[in-house]
């Protein structure tokens, strides 16, 4: 039912003001009610979104295949270095992740440790701020590269805070980055990302 | 008085009255950082705009599932192609409109109309030009209304769209009839500041 603009506002408003108002009001009966969101659209950008590369402005190409000789020769370096040492990293290193909307006050930190003789790479989560998930749910972190999702490193549960031993089974290359998503059992998509590095 | 619509369909309104977010960065301040890969920015412009871009996805595609997978190209879409927005060209919701509607009319393509009959009866629809027209200003009061603190908009909301009358709205939030009033004409003009453009 369409409220009637004379009984939503007095007589108090002067004349324009009182125009002014009732078109307002007569956009709103046109626009009709918002749609309500799916919980997906409700949780916010997915990883998905985000995959897609920016076109370069022209004028800084030059500039980028300098940029990108620079880095395949660095990661020549890396990769020389690692092939000699058993692995990409030489020591821990530590990874802090915030909440995303669809975890606003999560925070995490992931502690990656050195490998070991096998090529596994510990790695230590410590986050605060999870939601408790239902029954069917879980949290998985994967492992980026290249800004995609390359595998993933193990799951658990959270009672708001969690403290766990996962693994990196994978030779880990300079620029490897690692998020948390919300994973419903039984699904094959990688679900909403609620941990991802702070930038 | 028995209220008869007991559970009117509402967003949740922090505790503690929220300021109206004018001093927030700008759509255009939002699109500069996003293409820069700022994340938090991308986040804020999908929270403003989610809403106005899956109605207006909706209307024209009558069909939840292909509208979301509008919106998540047009997201998509916002990310990739952000260093294309020019601030001086004009604002920016147009030209997320501009986006949004390329990836609903992609959609709209992969449609297959299976009847392939010929209506006898010459469609009451508006034709496209005032199709459009009415989806851009629908998608702008949608848009408008994120603008508004969230106990104006909820006023707003049970007076349009829950068909409760201003006493029921009252008695529904537990407040005198008067602020329902004050803070109806509030919404409205804060909204007419807004869709000044639509207004004129």
């Amino acid at each position: 039912m369409t409220p009637r603009f004379d009984d939503l506002i007095d007589d108090e408003v002067t004349a324009a003001e009182r125009a002014r108002l009732e078109r307002v009001h007569e956009l709103l009966v046109a626009a009709g009610a918002p749609p309500e969101l799916s919980p997906k659209l409700e949780s916010g950008p997915t990883l998905a979104m985000t995959l897609g590369k920016a076109p370069k402005p022209r004028g800084r190409r030059i500039a980028l295949l300098a940029a990108t000789f620079a880095v395949l020769a660095a990661a020549f370096m890396v990769g020389y270095i690692a092939g000699n040492h058993g692995g990409g990293l030489a020591s821990a290193q530590t990874l802090q992740l915030t909440g995303t909307h669809a975890a606003p006050s999560a925070l995490a930190s992931l502690q990656i440790l050195p490998s070991d003789t096998s090529g596994n790479w510990p790695m230590k989560l410590t986050a605060t701020g999870l939601p408790k998930l239902g029954s069917r749910w879980y949290y998985e972190v994967f492992l980026v590269r290249n800004g995609k999702i390359f595998a993933p490193c193990g799951s658990f549960v959270s009672n708001g805070t969690a403290d766990v031993t996962l693994n990196a089974p994978y030779r880990l290359q300079p620029h490897d980055t690692w998020l948390v998503t919300k994973q419903r059992w039984g699904d094959h998509e990688t679900g909403t990302v609620v941990l991802r590095p702070t930038t | 008085m028995e209220l008869a619509l007991e559970s009117p369909r509402l967003r949740a309104v922090p505790a503690e009255p929220t300021p109206a977010p004018s001093s927030e960065a700008s759509d255009a301040d939002l699109l500069v950082r996003i293409a820069d890969r700022d994340r938090d920015a991308f986040d804020q412009l999908y929270q403003r705009y989610i809403r106005s871009m899956f109605g207006l996805a909706l209307r024209r595609l009558r069909d939840r599932q292909r509208a979301e997978d509008a919106v998540q190209e047009t997201f998509a879409a916002v990310w990739r192609s952000a260093a294309s927005y020019r601030p001086e060209r004009g604002p920016a919701a147009p030209w997320l409109y501009a986006i949004a509607r390329n990836a609903i009319v992609d959609r709209f393509r992969t449609q297959i109309d299976t009847t392939g009959e010929v209506p006898e009866i010459v469609s009451a629809d508006p034709g496209p030009a005032d199709a459009a027209e009415a989806s851009f200003i629908s998608y702008r009061v949608h848009r408008a209304l994120e603008e508004l603190p969230p106990r104006e908009r909820e006023v707003v909301e049970l007076a349009y769209w829950s068909g409760l009358s201003q006493s029921e709205v009252a008695e529904f939030l537990h407040i005198p009839l008067g602020t329902v009033k004050t803070r109806t004409r509030s919404a409205l003009a804060r909204l007419a500041d807004v869709l000044e453009g639509e207004l004129s």
